[in-house]
C-alpha cells in the first residue's frame, strides 16, 4: 500500500513523482490498524495506542519536545526530497536534448546551442549546486519546454488542482464518512455489505480506466457533459456562464477521483466505530433511554471520528498527487497535467519542481496530521 | 403484521417522493440547457483539439510542432511547397531562378502586399529576417541549418532579394523559413526570448490571436493575405491530453477536427453521426532499422550491434524474410502505403518507384540462400551458425507502442522461419532512444517525417553525418555509410535541372535499398476526422489522397468554409448540464431517501 490512489499514468515508470514520494500510510485494506493512531506516518507518529496501554499517557511529555521532533523528521525528509529530485531524474534513460531533436532537421550547431541553454553543458555537480542554490533562494530553475521559472508555473497551475482536489476530498470524505458510519452500526447487514463492497470495487478500478468510461458515456455519447478542460476558451471570467461552464467541467473529473478515494475513509470511519460499539458508555447512554440514532450520533461516532480525522489528513495529501491521472484523462490544466507533460519531454526542471512541490504537500499534510492528532486526543493533551 | 404495512407504506412514499424529485429536476434542465449551450462559438470557427506543447510562437526558436504548424499559417515564405505533391511554387516571390552553378537566387517580390496590420511588405523583410538568423546565434535555434549555407542575402531593391550561398546547392533555398516584419521585430529588445503569443503580425492567412497555455490557441483570419481572407473567421486549438478525449469529442461536436488517430481509434468513430473521416496519405516512413555497425564521422566504432549484421547478405535475408504485406494489413489494419525507401511515395517526383529492379520481396527461400550463402549453417534446434556462434539477434522496441509490439510478434516467428533468433527488447521510449544513440542494438522500429525536398533526409544517410556514442556531431537515420551513395548524394545537391535530379535522387536511393541499412515496411497514412455537418472543403497535401493536418504549408485549413448557413446540428440531443444536474439531484434523493428510510425502520424497531 503505497499511495490512496493507487495508479498512474505510465505505471511502469520509475520517474512518478508520487510514488516515490508518498509515504506509508493506512489504506482501506489496513483501515482497522490505522484507526488505533498516525502510526503509518513517513516520520513516524507515536507508539500505536492499543487498547491496554490507553489509560498510560505517552512517554516523552511536552508539547514542544514532540513538536520539534516531529519538524525534525519533516525538514529530514524534505532534504532527502530534494535530493532525490535532482538525482532522479537525471538517472532517467536518454537525452532530453535529442529527444528534442529527434526527427527534427537540427544541425549539431543547433543542438549543441540548446545544451548549452538548458545549462546540459556544465559537469553535474555543477548542475546540483545551481539548482541547491535555486530551491534556497525560491528559485526552481527554468522550463525547457514553457521557457518560464518553474516557480511561476506552479503557481498558475496549482489553482485549478486545488479546485478539483479540494471539491473532490470534501465530498469524498462527507460520502465516505457518513456512509461508513452506517456500516458499521449495522454491521454485516445488506446496506453494510452493498455500500463497502461498492467502495471496494470503485477503489480497485484503475482511476484513467474509470475516467475514460465515463467520458465516453457522459462526454462522448450522452452528450450531457464536456469532454475536456477546465472551462470553453471564449467565455469572460467570473461571468455567471462561466462559473456554470466550470462546475460542468468539474463533474466528470470529480466523480472519477470520488469514487475511487472514498472508500479509504469509509473503512477507516466504519473501523473506528466498531471499535467503539463494544465501549461500556454506550450502554450506559442505551440505559438512559436515548434511541439507537441518537446514541449513535451522540456518542460513539464523536469518538470514533478522532482517529478518523488524522487518516483524512493523510489522505489529504495523496488526493492531490491522486489528480495527475485525473487531470491527464480529462485534459485538467493542473499541477498533475504540467507533471505528466514534463515526463513527455522530459523538462528536467519543470519535472523537480513539481515532484518538489507534490512531496512537501504530503509532508506537510503528515506533519499537520501528527500535531492535530496530538490536539485532538485529549488523552495526550492531558498528560 | 402491523410492522410489516408500515414498512411497505414507508417504502411506497419514499419511492414516490424520489420520482417527483427526479421529474422536477429533469423539467427545470430543458431551460438550464438552452443557456448554457456554447455561447461564444459561431459557425466559423474551425475548433481542432491538440495536446502539443508550445514554447513560443517565436519563429526564430520554436521547433515543436504545433508552433511550426501554426508558423506555415501565420508567416509566408519566400516561396511555398504546393498542395498537389508538394513541388515549389509561388510565395512571396513570383518567380525565381539561379545562375549557372546555384551559388546566386534572385527573387521577384510580388508588389503591393501588405502585412496583416497594414504596412507594406518588402524585400527588405525578408533580408532584414535572413540575416538575423546568419548572424545572431540565438535566432538560429529553430531554423539555423536552413541557412548555414548562406553568405550573403541582400535586397536590392524593394521587390528584388538575392542570395549567395556559400556553397551550389540545387534544393530552392527559399523554402520553410518564415518571413517576419522587420518593422515590428526590429524594435523587440530581445528578440531571442520575445514570446510573439498575442496579436501578432504576418503574411500568412491567419494570425495568432491569443495563446492560454494548456487550454486553447485562437488564430484571426488576415484579411491582408495575398491570396484573400480566408473563409473562416477563426481557428482556435483546444486542449486535450489524451487522444481517446479527443475521439469523445468530435462524437460530441466539441471539436471539429482531430488528426493522429490510432487505426482502432479510426475504426471505432465510423459511422459518427456528422463526422467524416480522411484516411490520408501521410509523409512519414516506418522501418526497422538495422545495426550494420555503428561509426561515427571519422570511422571510429562503438555500440554492441551483432558482427553478424555487418554482412549486407544476412541483412538482405531479414528482409526477404519478413512478410511486410501482411504485416502491412494486420498490424495496420491497410492504414499504410507500401514502402519502398525513406522518401515517401507522396513525393511521387522523388520516390523510389516500386518497379525498380532493385526492389525485392518476401522470398523465404531467398532469405534461406542468402543466409547460406553467408556462411550461416542450419544448427540442431533450426537456429543458424557460424564458428560456433548462433545467429541470435535483439529487436529493441518501445513497449507503449501497440504497433511495435505486434510487429515484434510477427517478426518472431518469421525469423524463426529462416533460423535467426530474434528476441524482443520492448522497453520504454526513453530508454529505446538512449540505447540507440550509443548502438546499443540490433535492430529497432524506426520512423521519420520527410520534408517535400529530399536533400535533408538524404544528407542524414552521409558518412559524413555520423555522430559519436554521445550523440554529437550530427544525425543519423540508420548510421548508413556508402562512399557511392554519399558521391550521388553530393551530385543531386547541386544538379539544377529537376529531371537530373530526381534521377540521381532514385539511384541513390536504390544503392541505400541494396545495402539494407533498414528494411523499409510502410508509410503511415494520417487518420483524421472533421464534423462534415459543420465544415467542408479541406485542402488535402497531396490534393490526392493526402493529409489535411501537418502539411507543408498552409493548404489544409486556409481554404475550409461552413458546411451551411443554418448550423443547428452541433449541440444534438442530450440533456445539457440542467439535465445531469437533475439526475444528480435524483441520485442524492436516492441516497439520502433510501438510508432515511432504513434509519427510520432502526427507529421503528426500536419503539415497537
Amino acid at each position: 500500500m503505497s499511495t490512496p490512489t493507487h495508479d498512474h499514468p505510465q505505471p511502469t515508470d520509475p520517474e512518478n513523482p508520487e510514488t516515490a514520494s508518498a509515504p506509508e500510510s493506512g489504506g482501506p485494506s489496513s483501515g482497522g490498524s490505522a484507526a488505533g493512531g498516525p502510526s503509518s506516518g513517513a516520520s513516524g507518529g507515536p507508539a500505536s495506542i492499543g487498547p491496554a496501554d490507553m489509560d498510560e499517557p505517552p512517554k516523552g511529555g511536552s508539547f514542544l519536545g514532540y513538536l520539534l521532533r516531529k519538524l525534525g523528521g519533516a525538514a529530514v525528509s524534505m532534504i532527502l526530497v530534494v535530493v532525490l529530485g535532482f538525482f532522479a531524474f537525471r538517472m532517467l534513460p536518454g537525452d532530453p536534448v535529442l529527444k528534442i531533436a529527434k526527427e527534427r532537421p537540427m544541425s549539431p550547431a543547433q543542438i549543441a546551442e540548446l545544451r548549452s541553454q538548458y545549462g546540459l553543458d556544465k559537469p553535474v555537480i555543477v548542475q546540483f549546486w545551481d539548482y541547491l542554490v535555486g530551491i534556497l533562494t525560491g528559485d526552481l530553475g527554468e522550463s525547457y519546454v514553457y521557457r518560464k521559472s518553474v516557480a511561476a508555473l506552479i503557481g498558475e497551475y496549482i489553482g485549478p488542482t486545488l479546485l478539483l482536489t479540494a471539491t473532490a476530498a470534501v465530498i469524498a470524505i462527507a460520502l465516505g464518512l457518513w456512509l461508513g458510519q452506517l456500516s458499521a452500526w449495522r454491521r454485516n447487514s445488506l446496506f453494510d455489505k452493498l455500500a463497502s463492497s461498492t467502495s471496494l470495487v470503485f477503489w480497485s478500478v484503475p482511476t484513467f480506466w474509470l475516467g475514460l468510461i465515463l467520458l465516453m458515456i457522459f462526454g462522448g455519447t450522452l452528450q450531457w457533459l464536456p469532454t475536456g478542460g477546465m472551462v470553453t476558451p471564449g467565455l469572460e471570467p467570473w461571468s455567471f456562464a462561466a462559473v456554470i461552464d466550470v462546475i460542468r467541467h468539474l463533474i466528470l473529473p470529480v466523480v472519477s477521483l470520488v469514487a475511487v478515494v472514498y472508500a479509504q475513509f469509509l473503512m477507516v470511519m466504519r473501523a473506528s466505530l466498531l471499535e467503539e460499539m463494544n465501549e461500556d458508555y454506550l450502554t450506559t447512554a442505551r440505559a438512559k433511554g436515548l434511541t439507537e440514532d441518537e446514541v449513535r450520533r451522540r456518542h460513539a461516532v464523536p469518538n470514533a471520528l478522532l482517529p478518523t480525522v488524522t487518516v483524512v489528513f493523510l489522505h489529504i495529501g495523496g488526493l492531490i498527487a491522486g489528480a495527475v491521472t485525473v487531470e491527464a484523462v480529462f485534459s485538467w490544466p493542473g499541477l498533475g497535467k504540467l507533471t505528466f507533460e514534463a515526463i513527455r519531454g522530459p523538462d528536467l526542471p519543470l519535472l523537480q519542481g513539481t515532484f518538489v512541490v507534490f512531496s512537501a504537500i504530503i509532508i506537510v499534510m503528515n506533519l499537520a496530521a501528527d500535531l492535530v492528532y496530538r490536539w485532538l486526543d485529549p488523552r495526550i493533551r492531558r498528560a | 403484521m402491523f410492522a410489516h404495512h408500515r414498512l411497505r407504506r414507508g417504502w411506497v412514499k419514499c419511492l414516490a417522493g424520489v420520482a417527483a424529485l427526479a421529474l422536477a429536476g429533469s423539467l427545470a434542465a430543458a431551460p438550464a440547457h438552452a443557456e448554457t449551450t456554447e455561447a461564444a462559438d459561431d459557425s466559423s470557427v474551425l475548433r481542432i483539439a491538440t495536446d502539443g506543447f508550445i514554447d513560443s510562437f517565436n519563429p526564430f526558436t520554436s521547433f515543436y510542432l504545433l508552433p511550426t504548424n501554426t508558423f506555415r499559417y501565420m508567416y509566408e515564405n519566400l516561396v511555398a511547397n504546393d498542395a498537389k505533391d508538394g513541388s515549389i511554387t509561388e510565395g512571396l516571390a513570383t518567380e525565381w531562378n539561379t545562375d549557372s552553378d546555384g551559388k546566386v537566387w534572385t527573387y521577384k517580390i510580388r508588389p503591393d502586399m501588405k502585412w496583416s496590420d497594414g504596412e507594406p511588405l518588402t524585400a527588405n523583410d525578408v533580408a532584414w529576417t535572413y540575416t538575423q538568423m546568419m548572424e545572431k546565434e540565438e535566432m538560429a535555434v529553430a531554423n539555423g541549418s536552413l541557412v548555414e549555407n548562406f553568405d550573403k542575402v541582400e535586397a536590392t531593391d524593394d521587390s528584388t532579394v538575392v542570395i549567395t550561398l556559400k556553397e551550389p546547392q540545387a534544393n530552392n533555398p527559399g523554402q520553410e523559413i518564415p518571413v517576419v516584419p522587420e518593422h515590428v521585430w526590429s524594435k523587440v529588445d530581445k528578440p531571442g526570448e520575445f514570446k510573439n503569443d498575442k496579436d501578432t503580425v504576418g503574411s500568412g492567412p491567419f494570425q495568432l490571436e491569443s495563446y492560454e497555455a494548456n487550454k486553447s490557441v485562437t488564430l484571426k483570419a488576415n484579411p491582408n493575405f495575398w491570396r484573400g481572407k480566408p473563409k473562416l473567421d477563426e481557428i482556435q486549438y483546444r486542449y486535450y491530453t489524451n487522444s481517446d478525449a479527443q475521439v469523445q469529442a468530435i462524437r460530441s461536436g466539441e471539436v471539429d477536427f482531430i488528426t493522429g488517430l490510432t487505426p482502432e481509434q479510426f475504426t471505432a468513430i465510423k459511422g459518427a453521426d456528422g463526422v467524416e473521416l480522411n484516411d490520408g496519405h501521410g509523409r512519414r516512413f516506418n522501418g526497422i532499422s538495422i545495426n550494420s555497425g555503428m561509426a561515427d564521422a571519422k570511422g571510429k566504432e562503438f555500440g554492441t550491434g551483432a558482427e553478424a549484421l555487418g554482412d549486407k547478405k544476412v541483412r538482405q535475408a531479414i528482409r526477404a524474410g519478413i512478410d511486410v504485406e501482411t504485416l502491412r494489413k494486420q498490424v495496420m489494419q491497410d492504414y499504410a502505403q507500401p514502402a519502398t525507401s525513406f522518401i515517401p511515395a507522396v513525393y511521387s517526383t522523388w520516390a523510389l518507384p516500386t518497379d525498380d529492379p532493385v526492389v525485392s520481396g518476401f522470398d523465404v527461400d531467398q532469405a534461406k540462400k542468402l543466409l547460406d550463402e553467408a556462411g550461416w549453417k542450419e544448427g540442431s534446434d533450426g537456429i543458424r551458425e557460424k564458428d560456433g556462434k548462433k545467429l541470435e539477434l535483439r529487436f529493441l522496441t518501445d513497449a507503449d507502442a501497440p504497433i511495435e509490439q505486434n510487429t515484434a510478434k510477427f517478426l518472431e516467428p518469421w525469423m524463426k522461419d529462416i533460423g535467426i533468433k530474434l528476441e524482443n527488447e520492448s522497453s520504454d521510449v526513453d530508454t529505446v532512444s538512449e540505447r540507440t544513440t550509443k548502438g546499443d542494438y540490433d535492430m529497432y522500429f524506426s520512423g521519420w517525417s520527410v520534408n517535400p525536398d529530399p536533400d535533408y533526409q538524404m544528407s542524414i544517410n552521409t558518412c559524413g553525418q555520423r555522430p559519436d556514442a554521445d550523440g554529437n556531431g550530427g544525425t543519423t537515420q540508420d548510421g548508413y555509410c556508402n562512399k557511392d551513395y554519399d558521391k550521388l548524394y553530393q551530385q543531386q545537391h547541386v544538379e539544377l535541372d529537376g529531371a537530373k535530379r530526381a534521377e540521381l535522387v532514385k539511384q541513390a536511393l536504390a544503392i541505400n535499398y541494396e545495402d539494407t541499412p533498414s528494411v523499409m515496411l510502410w508509410y503511415p497514412n494520417q487518420l483524421e476526422a472533421y464534423r462534415s455537418d459543420k465544415f467542408t472543403n479541406f485542402t488535402k497535401q497531396p490534393s490526392d489522397g493526402g493529409a489535411i493536418a501537418n502539411q507543408v504549408g498552409y493548404w489544409g485549413y486556409a481554404s475550409v468554409e461552413s458546411a451551411s448557413a443554418e448550423d443547428a446540428s452541433g449541440e444534438g440531443g442530450g440533456l445539457g448540464a440542467g439535465g445531469w444536474i437533475g439526475i444528480g439531484v435524483a441520485a442524492i434523493v436516492v441516497i439520502v431517501g433510501g438510508a432515511f428510510f432504513l434509519t427510520r425502520r432502526k427507529k421503528s424497531d426500536d419503539r415497537e
